[in-house]
């Protein structure tokens, strides 16, 4: 594979998992109680903590998409971005081990869902393929069109 | 770099001092400096989050605190609403809670199937039907039709007409989940329940004031806290009743005959 073969996959990565992101945080945007049920029904952290995560949540994940969209310090966002979303495959894995009937809340909604209604392979299948997204970057964050290209040169390692 | 005791090299920095020298010099003459730009977004990131965080935040405690702190008669903070409480309970009744969010469609199905027998118990003094107005579906569905179905309930309950206004208001549940309801619908809703002249002005007014919002708010939190996150839940004294040993064997309507198993079972 080529440099400019991989430059192009680079910004196919950063829009995929850029823009999964900001669709993410931008849904749950305007829905605060509904974004906190939906991390505390992973019953993982304290209450009140997971209640703050779920509002901190969306705005992170906006802030972190952008980033990727534009390219701006891409394998910092690429790295913070894959270990977000392996902390949601781990949330995810361990309702589904514990017997725990949730939807994701991946993309708004969340919460208690009926047995028959969970989704927890497609959900980790679908973070999976983001974390490889995040992986890439972090591998190789440089790529067409990005700001990063633009501000500090092709050659740098961003 | 950094260690002192490191040989300079050849036409290299001599020191860690010159190597900054040189570091600053080169990033100057090369445009933007990534240090400087790194600084700012990182701030305007935190700041995003923090205020969008806090924003999101006064948004949800505004909704809490707006409106009315009146607590219905009959019951207190926290605690679910006695229907049918007129009815003179038989010896060894057991308590139904039943928590329902007035724009859920499941709770719909439930009303439209098993109401006429929960209201018949009721009546009869079999169970002490309780209800728990929850209203978690507006932040979800982006309306604030669940608050003001349920203050519609409780300011019906002074008229003494929550159980009438409560069927009514899930007999006209849209069919599309999400549209609510408007202001109107509801006033014709207390209408039907049999609220007339100047119980239907104070029911205006009731309803106007958001007079039970706090009760309400802080309902939806304290039922969630303790365990009820979905609806509709049933409790069958303080145990939940699994809605699924409910259904008749074809698995997809209720059986009001198992419901009614299930309460001369739990009859003292």
């Amino acid at each position: 594979m080529n440099a400019r073969v991989k430059d192009v996959l680079g910004l196919l990565a950063r829009l995929i998992l850029g823009g999964v992101l900001i669709y993410a945080g931008a849904v749950k945007v305007g829905k605060p109680l509904t974004s906190q049920r939906a991390v505390q029904a992973y019953d993982v952290l304290p209450y009140d903590l997971a209640g703050w995560v779920g509002l901190i949540l969306p705005f992170a994940e906006i802030v972190l998409g952008l980033l990727l969209v534009l390219g701006l310090f891409t394998r910092l966002a690429a790295a913070i971005s894959a270990l977000l979303m392996t902390i949601f495959i781990v949330g995810i894995a361990q309702a589904w081990a514990r017997g725990l009937t949730i939807d994701c809340g991946c993309f708004g909604g969340g919460g208690q869902v009926t047995a028959g209604e969970t989704a927890y392979p497609q959900e980790i299948a679908r973070d999976l393929g983001l974390v490889l997204c995040g992986a890439w970057l972090w591998w190789r964050p440089t790529s067409i069109a990005s700001l990063d290209r633009v501000l500090f040169g092709a050659s740098k390692e961003n | 770099m950094g260690k002192s005791s490191r040989p300079a090299r050849k036409q290299g920095p001599v020191n860690d001092r010159q190597a900054k020298i040189q570091a600053a010099a080169a990033s100057t003459s090369k445009g933007p400096n990534k240090i400087v730009i790194g600084t700012v977004v990182a701030v305007l990131a935190v700041i995003a989050i923090v205020v969008g965080a806090i924003w999101q935040q006064n948004s949800k405690t505004d909704s809490i605190t707006d409106g009315g702190k009146a607590v219905p008669a009959g019951t207190s903070m926290g605690a679910g609403f006695t229907a049918y409480a007129d009815a003179t309970l038989k010896a060894g009744a057991p308590t139904l809670d039943v928590f329902e969010d007035f724009q859920c469609p499941a709770c719909k199905l439930f009303e439209d199937q098993m109401g006429p027998t929960v209201a018949s118990l009721a009546r009869e003094g079999k169970i002490k039907a309780v209800y728990h107005i929850k209203t978690f579906l507006d932040d979800n569905l982006g309306n604030d039709s669940s608050m003001r179905a349920g203050i519609g309930a409780l300011c019906a309950a002074d008229a003494g007409k929550f159980e009438a206004f409560h069927d009514a208001t899930y007999a006209g549940q849209p069919a599309k989940e999400g549209e609510g309801w408007t202001d109107a619908q509801l006033h014709a809703f207390a209408q039907g329940a049999g609220i007339t002249g100047t119980a239907l002005t104070t029911w205006d007014e009731c309803t106007k004031a958001k007079k039970y919002q706090n009760y309400l708010s802080d309902l939806e939190e304290v039922t969630f806290k303790a365990g009820v996150k979905s609806t509709p839940t049933l409790k069958l004294n303080g145990t939940v009743l699994d809605l699924n040993t409910l259904v008749d064997s074809t698995g997809k309507a209720y059986d009001p005959a198992k419901f009614t198993a299930a309460i001369t079972a739990a009859t003292k």
